[in-house]
C-alpha cells in the first residue's frame, strides 16, 4: 500500500515554474590598508549591466547576473547560468559616499574608501 | 515528487549569505581542481568551448590545437596591492593546462577566439568531411 500526500499544493492553473538560477558566492580576495578597503570578487561571464553593489546599514551586498547566450548542444557543461551573491558587514569608517566599483576581465573591483575621521593620525607632542 | 526539497534548498541558499561550502562552485556541478570550468558545444556546423577565466587577459592564455586535441594552458597572475593587510584571499592565481579530444575533425585555420568579461569563447568549424550531410533517398 503506499500513499501519496502532496506536501506543496499546487493550483492545476498555475504553469510550471521555470528553473531558477543557483546562487552561488563569488571567491573574493579583501585588502586593507590606512586609506581604505579593497575588494576583488570573481563573477565571469556578468555584464557591468548585471551586477549591483549596494551598502545599506553597514551591509555591503554584491550580486551579479550572468545568462550565457544559448549555443547548440551542449556536450560537456561544467558552468551555466548563476547570481553570484554574497554579503558583508563593512565597519561604520566607510565613506560610504566615495565607494567606487570597477569590472575588468570578469573580476569586479571594489575600492571602500575610509572616512577622514578614521584614519590613523599621528598626535604631536608639544 | 521532490519539488518541495527543491524549494526549501533554494529558500536555504538565499538565507544563508555566507556559506562556508559553496564558495565559487556549485554543488551538482563537477570540481575541476583549480583548472577552469569548460563548456562544450556542438553547434552541427562548428564546435564551441567556453571556458571561466576571470582576471586573466589575451596574454596569460596559450590555446594550442593539432588534429584534434586541443589544449588550453595559462597563468593567472596575482593583482595583491603591494603594502595592503590581507583579510581573505580565496581567490586562486595558479597555472593550469587542460586538453581536451575534440568529438570530431576541425579545420585548424578558421578557429576564432575571443575573451570577454573573464569567458574564453573558442569556435571551431568543423572539417568538411565532419559536418552534417542530408542524404537524399533516390
Amino acid at each position: 500500500m503506499s500513499e501519496t500526500t502532496n506536501i506543496t499544493t499546487k493550483e492545476k492553473t498555475v504553469p510550471e515554474r521555470s528553473r531558477e538560477i543557483p546562487v552561488i558566492a563569488p571567491v573574493v580576495d579583501i585588502f586593507e590598508n590606512d586609506d581604505e578597503m579593497l575588494l576583488y570578487a570573481d563573477m565571469p561571464g556578468v555584464a557591468k549591466e548585471d551586477i549591483t553593489v549596494n551598502i545599506d546599514n553597514g551591509e555591503l551586498l554584491i550580486s551579479g547576473v550572468r545568462r550565457l547566450p544559448p549555443s547548440g548542444t551542449a556536450t560537456r557543461e561544467e558552468f551555466g547560468d548563476v547570481e553570484y551573491r554574497r554579503i558583508f558587514s563593512v565597519h561604520q569608517t566607510i565613506d560610504v559616499e566615495k565607494v567606487n566599483a570597477e569590472l575588468k576581465d570578469g573580476v569586479l573591483t571594489l575600492h571602500l574608501p575610509k572616512s577622514e575621521a578614521s584614519k590613523p593620525r599621528q598626535i604631536e607632542i608639544h | 515528487m521532490f519539488g518541495a526539497m527543491d524549494l526549501l534548498r533554494s529558500r536555504l541558499n538565499r538565507l544563508t549569505t555566507d556559506d562556508n561550502r559553496f564558495y565559487g562552485r556549485s554543488p551538482g556541478w563537477s570540481a575541476t581542481d583549480g583548472s577552469p570550468r569548460t563548456n562544450f558545444y556542438d553547434n552541427g556546423n562548428q564546435l564551441e568551448l567556453k571556458a571561466e577565466v576571470p582576471g586573466m587577459s589575451k596574454e596569460d592564455l596559450t590555446i594550442q590545437i593539432q588534429g584534434n586535441y586541443l589544449e588550453v594552458s595559462g597563468t593567472r597572475k596575482s593583482d595583491a596591492p603591494e603594502g595592503y593587510k590581507v583579510h581573505r584571499t580565496e581567490r586562486e592565481t595558479a597555472s593550469f593546462t587542460r586538453s581536451f579530444t575534440l568529438p570530431s575533425e576541425v579545420n585548424v585555420d578558421k578557429i576564432d577566439a575571443s575573451l570577454q568579461n573573464g569567458i574564453l569563447s573558442l569556435t571551431l568549424p568543423k572539417a568538411e568531411a565532419a559536418k552534417p550531410k542530408q542524404v537524399s533517398i533516390a
